[in-house]
Formats: structure tokens, sequence, C-alpha cells
């Protein structure tokens, strides 16, 4: 079918001081598809999108939409074309009704300036509904969970009757049940004739959306391709760059000697009576919904949640954990699901990494530079952060280079108990290799690491037992090898 | 053999971007320099852009005016400059942790009277006196800090609070009149010893001691926030406070250290300034808060925290004192001066939200 793309994009090149994020890249989109964009992270992906959403500045290319050549200055230029951006990291105002986020900035006014209120919640609904979704558009956004603003935010952008859809990893924060209603949407909407550009880390979710795939590395276009000839293989290839050997590479190691306890911890609404043990060595995964109460449980651990009863024991001593600091004395380390809370933007990279370990770096309070930027180098060049300028600020570093710092942050704190929540959140296939790489040399080396992952292989492949956890209960527990995927998602629904 | 090797370099790179390969050109050479130029321009504009200013203003002002070029003038200006400079630093470390101070003028005031009021009136030793003034500024800190995080309340409110109290504290103390003075001849039992006065308007080899002090002060707090475990929590709690907690360090302690340096800055900062006066009062340093964040401005730190240094804000708080001292030679009024000191403190923010938009993202 030889016809005119929508939408397509000549020769777009970026650069960034230090990095040349674009280098000439040709893309173009069909009314009535699903366009995948693949890459590792630091690939270009986000820039891409983000110069066709307005939000960036290309320097040179051209953009032809509907056969004419346009020039996108801002996002609201880029709405007024038709072209509609669901953020990755959310962009939504806490205090505000989820009403008034949908409608931010044109919400529909009666006579004067007064606002349609009645009105504006009434849309807001149908909206909501549209999507299934069961929100009460008059509720602050802040109420809601970070899965459900992250369907807001999709909302929000639906409102705006855009021809061009584009998604930013929509479903990186979403749980499976989620995430097949998300694609279904997707769907749904590509048959009404919308266009997306769908950006994922989700190789396995390719087949469910999109019809051609266009794979980007280092800036450059690899290749772009229909759906049925990009099978897995070929894809992490072209990504890479390399020949993957494994993507789950799990070393066996014996367990040793219990390093944390836990006995009937409970928190009222939230967590009921959990026990489980974390021996040296063993990596623990646990499996849940959202809302299953797996966060708290970890949140709870490391003094971020009050305990109502219940004990907890570190290396068979009995403690109490009032505060992240006292847990971080305990030996104990913690990755925040949502890498916001875990990091510092208007700091170094080299800072971040160092930030849960500064006692290792510096002697009666006074650093030791040196020391620090070895520590740095060493976690840049293993998780191969991207691009490798210790002294850059972390809020310039991509979506997936920012999560390799947060956890480079713990991976050198020394701590003996690891807790990762979504540790390899918006990371890309190469690297998350290498991240479970680095898991097997902690664990050689004695450290416990408990592992909260709603995704099921690598739960799967890479945890020597896992608990399933509903409504704050543990519902069953796995040895390696023991369980499919059915089974867990079984015993967690 | 040679067709090998091209199959090789084929499966290397991507075939789309093996274009003519990467020889070193004479436009790719031309274009590396003008990328390593605009890197340098943008080192200065990231890091030098308070310095660049400050050369271009004493550049300007030597022309412009006869008498602005010489030694002694820039001595008297670094005196000058001395105080709001001293204060511009404590406050760097605290609008550096998301905080503000408003009480430093009234704290400054303060920790003046208590010294002056405790050497003439009670008769105490110099050293002492010296002494008290600084702790007074340094326990008044602490308490703003023990408010802020104790008390959960935000620092422009807790620091307001202590402006007011700081103020009246020091009228209590000075019952209102500069000590010392002809009208508290009566109570007098000396005048101010000469040491606490050469802080203020001693030299030493021709340089002014609070020039001295301020250098001093100056690498003290530069160490403090690049070289100390101290000075990257506050740039972690200012950056992102939750994030900082999670990491392990705590929120309240380097809340209560940074609003304590701060008080006992703006106690070096009352001594000295009672020395350069030859007295103290009450109501001395009137505005000297927003002075010092003005400076922390012009320095290029962010006024919401997480971002900026101490050197920025004492050439800053030089720029305002050069600034001053030029208005003053070309004959400017006062009212005058505050209106282009108010428009230089908005272009200079206009500048460093366009560099901030143009030179990094």
């Amino acid at each position: 079918m030889p016809r005119e793309p929508l939408l397509r994009l000549e020769a777009i090149d970026k650069s960034f001081p230090g990095v040349h994020a674009l280098d000439h890249v040709d893309f173009d989109l069909y009314k009535g598809e699903t366009h995948v964009l693949l890459g590792e992270n630091g690939a270009g992906k986000s820039t891409l999108v983000k110069i066709l959403s307005g939000s960036l500045p290309k320097d040179s290319g051209r953009i032809i939409l509907r056969g004419k050549q346009v020039k996108i200055t801002s996002p609201y230029h880029a709405r007024s074309l038709g072209i509609g951006m669901v953020y990755q990291e959310l962009s939504l105002i806490p205090s505000l009704s989820v009403a008034e986020n949908i409608f931010l900035g044109r919400l529909p006014r009666r006579r004067f300036f007064f606002v349609d209120w009645p009105g504006i919640y009434k849309k807001a609904q149908q909206i909501l509904k549209r999507l299934n979704l069961n929100i009460d558009s008059t509720v602050p956004v802040r109420h809601l969970g970070l899965a459900e603003q992250q369907l807001v935010e999709i909302a929000k952008v639906l409102s705006l009757n855009e021809q061009i859809l584009l998604f930013d990893e929509p479903t990186s924060a979403l749980s499976e049940e989620e995430r097949q209603q998300l694609f279904k949407l997707v769907n749904e909407l590509r048959e009404r004739g919308f266009s997306i550009i769908y950006i994922s880390h989700h190789l396995s979710e390719v087949p469910l959306v999109g019809q051609r795939v266009t794979v980007l590395r280092d800036g450059k276009k690899i290749a772009t391709l229909p759906v049925n000839e990009a099978d897995e293989d070929t894809i992490i290839q072209m990504m890479v760059g390399r020949e993957l050997k494994e993507q789950f590479p799990k070393e066996e190691t014996s367990p040793g000697k219990p390093i944390l306890k836990v006995q009937g911890l409970e928190i009222k609404g939230a967590l009921n009576h959990v026990d489980f043990t974390l021996h040296e060595g063993e990596i623990v995964g646990i499996f849940g919904l959202l809302g299953a109460g797996c966060t708290t449980l970890v949140r709870a651990l490391f003094g971020l949640e009050k305990i109502d009863s219940g004990k907890i024991y570190i290396n068979g001593r009995r403690v109490t954990i009032s505060s992240p600091e006292k847990a971080i004395r305990l030996g104990l380390g913690y990755l925040t699901r949502d890498r916001k809370d875990g990091l510092i933007h208007p700091m170094s990279v080299v800072s971040n990494i160092t930030l849960a370990s500064l006692k290792g770096i510096s002697q009666l309070g006074l650093l030791k530079h040196r020391k620090e930027r070895r520590v740095g180098e060493k976690y840049v060049n293993e998780l191969r952060i991207h691009p490798p300028d210790l002294t850059r600020k972390l809020m310039y570093l991509s979506g997936g280079n920012q999560q390799k710092v947060a956890l480079s942050k713990w991976l050198c704190s020394g701590s003996k108990i690891l807790i990762f929540d979504e540790p390899t959140r918006g990371i890309d296939v190469g690297t998350k290799a290498e991240i479970f790489q680095l898991f097997n040399q902690l664990t050689k080396e004695g450290v416990g690491i408990l592992m909260i992952s709603s995704e099921l292989p690598e739960i799967l492949a890479m945890a020597d037992r896992i608990f399933a956890m509903r409504r704050g209960t543990v519902t069953a527990e796995y040895r390696r090898g023991e369980t499919t995927q059915e089974k867990l998602l079984k015993s967690v629904s | 053999m040679r067709e090998q090797r091209k199959k090789l370099s084929t499966i290397k790179n991507n075939p789309k971007s093996s274009l003519p390969s990467r020889a070193p050109s004479a436009v790719s050479l031309m274009n590396q320099w003008i990328s390593m130029g605009s890197e340098v321009i943008r080192k200065i504009l990231l890091k030098g852009g308070p310095i660049v200013a400050m050369l271009f203003l004493i550049i300007y002002l030597a022309f412009a005016t006869p008498h602005f070029f010489a030694v002694s003038n820039f001595l008297n200006i670094t005196r000058q400059s001395s105080i709001n400079a001293i204060l511009a630093i404590g406050q760097t470390m605290v609008i550096i942790g998301a905080g503000i101070d408003l009480s430093v003028g009234a704290v400054l005031a303060l920790s003046a009277s208590m010294s002056a009021v405790a050497v003439s009136y009670w008769g105490l030793n110099m050293a002492v006196g010296i002494l008290l003034g600084l702790g007074t500024g340094a326990l008044t800190g602490f308490i703003t800090g023990v408010i802020i995080t104790k008390g959960r309340i935000p620092d422009f409110v807790a620091t307001l609070a202590m402006m007011t109290t700081a103020r009246g504290l020091a009228l209590i103390l000075t019952q209102g009149l500069p000590v010392p003075s002809h009208f508290t001849a009566l109570k007098l039992v000396g005048y101010l010893p000469a040491g606490l006065i050469w802080l203020g308007s001693g030299d030493i080899l021709g340089v002014p001691v609070p020039a001295l002090i301020t250098v001093a002060i100056t690498i003290l707090g530069w160490m403090i926030m690049t070289r100390t475990t101290l000075g990257r929590a506050i740039y972690a709690v200012g950056g992102n406070r939750e994030a900082a907690r999670i990491s392990g360090i705590s929120f309240v302690r380097t809340k209560i250290i940074t609003y304590t340096i701060m008080g006992l800055l703006a106690g070096v900062a009352g001594i000295v300034l009672t020395g350069r006066l030859n007295s103290a009062n009450a109501l001395m340093a009137d505005g000297a808060e927003l002075q010092s964040i003005a400076a922390v401005v012009i320095g290029g730190t962010n006024l919401f925290g997480g971002e900026g240094g101490v050197v920025g804000s004492v050439i800053g708080a030089f720029i305002m004192g050069i600034l001053g001292n030029g208005l003053n030679l070309l004959n400017v009024s006062a009212f005058w001066q505050r209106v282009i000191l108010g428009l230089i403190i908005i272009s200079v923010v206009v500048f460093d939200q366009w560099r901030r938009r143009r030179f990094v993202l």
C-alpha cells in the first residue's frame, strides 16, 4: 500500500552537549497504525518524541505532516496540529481534581470567565468511562495510585481529539491487568483511526500493540520492519548491537544463615500477619498486583511505615526500625518504586551514586574526592551509564540511565540486605542482564536480596524463592522452578 | 580476504549509518573547534557568569569615573562589602538546603548588641564579649533550626518570627539606645575596646581586616559545601528531601546545623560591623537579610535549593558593593540606586533562566 504517510520525519538531528542524541533519523507513521519505537536507554527514543511533541527543538531535519512541512514550536502548538503526548514522567498536578487535570489549560467556560464545573465533571467522567476507568473525576489526583495517575494521564491526552498519539513507556508503572487494559485501549484507538507512536522496553508488548517496529541505537536508526518479521532475538540484537547470551544469567548459590526474619508483621488496612525469612546469598522475590501490599511491606522494613505489630530480626537480633537512617545503619538498602523518590535531580551522577555510602568515602566528615570518583567510574562502566560523564547533573540523563544510577547507589552502599522495588523498571534488555550479573556477584558475597517485580519472566528466573501476595497477605510460597506464570498469577488474583 | 573484512565492517556498523567514513576533513575539524569553543563558552556561562559580570562592571566603571580605579577605592569597597559577603555565605548554605533565612539582619543586631553590652556595660573581657556575641548568634540559629524541624513549620515563617523576636530582644538588651553612646555615658564602664574596633576598621599590611575575615570564611564555606559530608547533605536535602531521607541523610540534623552556621556567621558579621561603626544598636543592619538574599541570587544559586555555591554569592556581594560605590561616584542618588539594584536582580535571574534553557537542555 504505497500511500502517503500521515507523518514523515526526515534526517532529524539533535545534539546535547557531549551527546549526539539523534543522528539524521528518518521515521514515518501511517494513518491507523501503531509504530513501536525500541532502543536501549539513551538511544534517543524519548528525544525523538519530545521533538515531535514540541517540548524540544530539533537541530536540523524536516517534519512533514499530512504532506506539508511543519515547524513544531511548543507542546501547545503540537496539540493544535493534532499531536498529543502521554508523558513517561507524570505531568499531573497532585492538588487538582482528576477532571481539572484532564482539562488543564482549556477548562470549558460559560459566559465571561466562569468555569462550567458541572460540565467538566460530566465530560471528564465520560472520558474515564470510555477508558473503562472507575475513578471519580472530582477526587484530587494525589489520592490516586501511580497506575491510576498514569491512566488519568492517558485520559488527559485522549480528551484532546488528537489524531497522533505519542506514548512514552506507558506501561512501566502498570500492573499486568492494567497493562492488558491499556493494550486493549491502544488497539481500540487505532481502529478508530488514531495513529500511535509507542515507546517501550517490553519486547513482549510489541506484537500485542504494534504493526511496525523501528529500532534506534546510539541516536541512529538501525531498521524499520513489520511486526511479523521482528522476533525477539532479531530485535534484541539490533538494540544491543551484539548477541546477548542470556537474558537472566542466574547462578545457583547455596543460601547461608538467615539475615532477615519477619514474624507476624501487621499494619492495619495494609498488611496481615506477614512472615518470611531472607537468607545470606539468596534472592527472594515478592509478587503481587498493585495494592497487594508488597511496597508497603518493604517500606515498613525500611522504617518508612509505622508497624502496628510484629517482630523483625536481623542476623538473629530483634530490631525496631524507626527511620531510614536506622535501617541503613542496620545494613539495609532500599531502591524505591518511583525513582523520583530516590534521586537528587540537581546533583551530579557521582554524588547520587555515593549518597548512601558517604561514610565509606569520607574521613571525619571530609570527602575523599578521588575515592569517590573511582567508585563512580566503576558503576558508570559496569552498568554502562550513558553518557559516561560523572559530573553531569542527574536530571540531564534519560529515564533508564537514572534508574541505573539509583541502582548503583545501593549496589555500592555495602548493604547486606538489599530491597529492590521494580529494579529494572525502564531499563533495556542488555543492561538488565548486566544488572542480574551484579545480583549474582552480590549474592556470592553473602548479600540477601528482596526483590519486588511485576515482570513475571524476571522474577521466575532470578528469585530463589517467590512469595505471592494478595491484599496484604502472603498467599503462596514457591521455590525456583516450582511455579509457572499462570500459577503465580492465579495465586495473587 | 578483503571481502571478508568488508562483511565484518557492515556487520559492526549498521548499514544506514556507515556513510562515508569519519576521516578528519577540514570541515569536521572546524566543527570540532566550534564545538570545543562552544564548550568553553558553556563552561563560562555555567560557572563564571557572576565573575564575568563583575569584570564588565569594573571595566565600565574604570572608564566612566576617574576615581573608581584606585587601590584605596577598592579597599574601601571590600570593607563595605564584607558584611554582606559574610551573611551571603551563610544564606547560600541555607538556600541550597531549600530554606531561607529572613532573620539574619536581626540576629546580627542581637549578637552585636550582646557583645557591645557585655564589654561596655558589664565590663567583661573583650574575648569573652566576642564569644558571647558569636554564641548568641549560633544559639539563635540553632533555635530557628529546631523550630523548623521539630515544629514542622516552613523556613519562611520560622525565620520571619525569629526576625521580629531577635530585634525585640536586642531592643530590650540595649534599651533602645546605641551602645556605647553619649546617652548611656553614665552607665559606661568603658568604650569599646580597641581590639574590637580593629576587627571592623583595622588593616594588616594595608588590607582591611574585614576583607581578610571574609576571605577566611569564604574558604571555609567553600570547603564545607564541596569537601564535607555536611555539604553533600545540604545539597541533597535541598535537591530532594524525600530522596535524601531514603539515602540515610537526616533532614533534622542537616537543617539545624545549617541554621546554626548561619546564626554564627550573622554573629561574626555583627561584630565586624560593630567594629566598623564603633558602636552597636538594636536597629543596625536593617534590611541585611534581603541584601544577602540578593547577593545569593546574583551569585547564581537556585532559590529553590539544591544548586549553587558559596563563591558565587561572595562575588554577588562584591558586585552589589562595586555597583553602590560606582553609582555614588557617578553621582546617582541613593534612591535611584535601589531601583537599579532591583533591575539588576531581575536581569540576573532572567539571564540565569535563559542560560539554563539554552546551554544544557
